[in-house]
């Protein structure tokens, strides 16, 4: 076999479009049939606005074994390239060669019909999935095992919970064993404990050598899960890498992330019109954000186990109680520490303006970029009467560099946080 | 070991289908099992319901057309005379319908699985052919009751009710498609079928039409369904003319048709719906 033909999915030039009539004729039901009329009888004339390109000519090639994780956001392309790959929809342009069988799930439940019991269901759906029903039978145990609904699998499914509806419903589809897997966020169900064991799962199949294509909008399970990332935009491939970096640029797109480099900007940020969370509230009492090095300049790169100093500027702060919170996101918008003026104790003095400085005198940061939440109001002496009065949910980005701090394979901001650490062998 | 590569592409050439129903059959099965099963679940008098529908329906048209209007049925009793002839067209209405709504009522299943697209129509006439084989049962004990003991040839029902399947189910491909991008073909269908039903002589004697539109009449394909199996069933004289064999030529074509356009058109149906 030649090299080039080790693929496991191969998409050249793909593209599907829909008929969306549009609305410049007369009548809008007339305008409809026209438009119906000319998608089918090519001399009538073709007009490009009748059709909306959900995938315009994408090509990529997914290896034997590879865990593809496609990301995207709504109305990207994501399901139409998993229904086209799947064989429920026809491409318009282009073609896809799979090299093996192919198992998709584009839905949990696939099948199930609520008057059936569950027993029944089981080896409908199953069929339906492309298994035999001998396959099914002799794994009917293990279905019933992993679902945990063993008490009632003669019921009909419509006196299910829904937790146990989609458990049972997923457990068929876990039975799939295909040499391609084409997978739509079908992971999201049940509670955290089914949730973790569909997790493994997954991990499983894709320890097993098969290609995974899979599509969630759970960042958690794709850096789990994928090897490789893809990220479709309006139809098209913008991005195709390695899992994490695919996530990392998704998160920056879809939480709005500045993605210029962080050193070619100023770390002193003015926050008078930034978006806040609490909108018209009172009068903004935040004014400006700026992070320094431990000798007081102005820096946005800074190392794990150094300084980090952030001082914020501020007005109309008229509260008795006053405090200040800095809370650090990480690429995944997901909070990995907070820093609040009352864990030092005591009151924090300050007048109705001026400056605050918060001092981290060891950052123990991964390696990533990082960004800065300020939050500030007043503090009635517990959790319960905190209240809020200005918050910036995105002030100032940041970003870490191990260097370091931690050998090895380091770690990077999703993991936690970094801690060094000795190891010694034991007899 | 060579691995079968597929290639997924516009679709460019059609056939019928059949070959790739066939490594299917399991879930063609399963699919007509379902819907026989969840038709009859939970309903007291299940199955029985197969029977009891039309069993009904008979009473009501035997009172009118046989009590009141005292149709002409050359000395058979009027309610076995119209049975054996609903019988076929019951089969052949309920199985058009079935087909030609296959797809649209499976949508759920058509835009989330691939699989040979052609079980739907074919799960939908064996769920029709079940019902159909607890009425043929109801018709002899009928028959049975009026005293007529149906010789060997009452068998020959069975081909008779597998034509008009047949038949259905093609009329019903060409439609199948159609009705998921227009759904006023559902309604639209069930008139047509009412017109056919006196277009064909279930409820009254073929006698009753004049001779000079005997040829066209005799063209449906129904036409010959229904007088046969009073044939096979009662015994009823039947003259088998040219047109006979005109509507068996037509039937095949339009089976044929049904299931190249079908094959043709059901791709895009998941993108209309």
């Amino acid at each position: 076999m030649s090299s080039n033909s080790e693929f496991s999915v191969r998409v050249e030039g793909l593209g599907k479009r829909y008929l969306v009539p549009h609305h410049h004729e007369s009548s809008a039901r007339m305008g409809k049939v026209a438009a119906h009329m000319r998608a089918f009888f090519p001399f009538m004339g073709h007009d490009e606005r009748d059709f909306f390109w959900a995938l315009r000519d994408l090509s990529f090639e997914v290896k034997p074994g590879e865990i593809l994780g496609i990301l995207g956001r709504n109305g990207s392309g994501k399901s139409t390239l998993l229904k086209i790959l799947s064989g429920v929809t026809q491409p318009t342009t282009g073609r896809a060669h799979l090299r093996g069988r192919v198992g998709s799930l584009l839905e949990v439940g696939t099948g199930f019909h609520p008057d059936l019991t569950g027993r029944e269901n089981v080896f409908m759906s199953g069929v339906l999935l492309g298994l035999k029903r001998q396959e099914i039978a002799a794994k009917f145990h293990e279905i019933v095992d992993f679902s945990g609904v063993e008490a009632f699998i003669d019921m009909p499914v419509k006196r299910y919970s829904s937790g146990m509806y989609v458990r049972l419903a997923y457990s068929v589809a876990s039975m799939l064993r295909s040499d391609i897997l084409i997978l739509d966020e079908v992971m999201a169900v049940g509670d955290a404990a089914f949730l973790d064991k569909s997790q493994n799962n997954i991990q499983k199949i894709a320890n097993d050598g098969r290609t995974v294509l899979f599509v969630s909008h759970n960042p958690r399970a794709i850096s789990a899960i994928c090897k490789t990332g893809m990220i479709l935009d309006s139809g098209s491939c913008i991005f195709q890498g390695g899992a994490r970096e695919a996530l990392i640029r998704y998160m920056r797109k879809v939480r709005n992330f500045e993605t210029e480099d962080a050193t070619e900007n100023a770390a002193l940020h003015d926050l008078t019109h930034a978006p806040r969370l609490s909108e018209g509230r009172t009068k903004p009492i935040l004014k400006w954000v700026s992070t320094h090095r431990a000798d007081g300049s102005l820096a946005r790169n800074f190392k794990t186990g150094e300084s980090l100093i952030v001082r914020i500027g501020y007005e109309n702060l008229t509260v008795p109680d006053p405090y200040f919170a800095v809370l650090i996101h990480n690429e995944f918008a997901e909070r990995v520490t907070t820093l609040h003026s009352t864990h030092q104790g005591g009151k924090l003095e300050c007048r109705s303006s001026g400056v605050v400085e918060c001092r981290i005198d060891d950052l123990r940061l991964g390696e990533g970029s990082y960004r800065l939440m300020i939050d500030s109001g007043n503090f009635g002496g517990s959790r319960a009467v905190m209240v809020s009065l200005d918050c910036v949910p995105s002030a100032a980005p940041i970003r870490v560099d191990l260097d370091g701090y931690v050998g090895g394979i380091g770690i990077d901001g999703s993991q936690g946080a970094v801690h060094k650490s000795s190891w010694k062998g034991q007899a | 070991m060579t691995v079968e590569i597929r290639v997924i592409e516009k679709q460019r050439q059609f056939g019928f289908g059949i070959l790739d129903v066939l490594e299917r059959r399991e879930l063609l099965a399963m699919l007509a099992q379902r819907q026989i099963a969840s038709r009859y679940r939970q309903m007291l008098l299940g199955v029985v319901w197969a029977a009891l529908e039309p069993l009904g329906q008979l009473v009501m048209l035997a009172l009118v057309f046989g009590f009141l209007l005292k149709v002409d049925t050359a000395g058979y009793p009027y309610p076995l005379f119209a049975f054996a002839g609903l019988t076929g067209w019951w089969l052949f209405s309920r199985n058009l319908m079935a087909v030609a709504g296959s797809l649209q009522d499976n949508m759920g299943l058509i835009s989330k699985v691939y699989f040979p697209r052609l079980i739907l129509p074919l799960a939908a006439s064996m769920k029709e052919l079940f019902d159909i084989t607890v009425m043929v049962g109801l018709l002899l004990v009928v028959a049975m009751v009026y005293g007529y003991f149906p010789g060997l040839k009452v068998v020959l029902i069975v081909p008779l009710l597998l034509f008009a399947a047949l038949l259905s189910l093609g009329l019903g491909l060409w439609l199948a498609s159609l009705m998921v991008r227009f759904r006023d073909i559902r309604p639209m269908l069930g008139l047509i079928l009412q017109a056919g039903m006196y277009a064909t002589p279930i409820l009254y004697s073929p006698a009753l039409v004049p001779e000079r539109f005997q040829f066209a009449y005799q063209l449906n394909p129904m036409y010959w369904v229904v007088e046969l199996s009073r044939w096979a069933l009662l015994d009823k004289s039947v003259i088998i003319t040219a047109p006979f064999y005109w509507s068996i030529g037509v039937s095949a074509l339009i089976l044929a048709g049904g299931l190249l356009v079908f094959s043709a058109t059901e791709k895009k149906v998941v993108d209309v719906q």
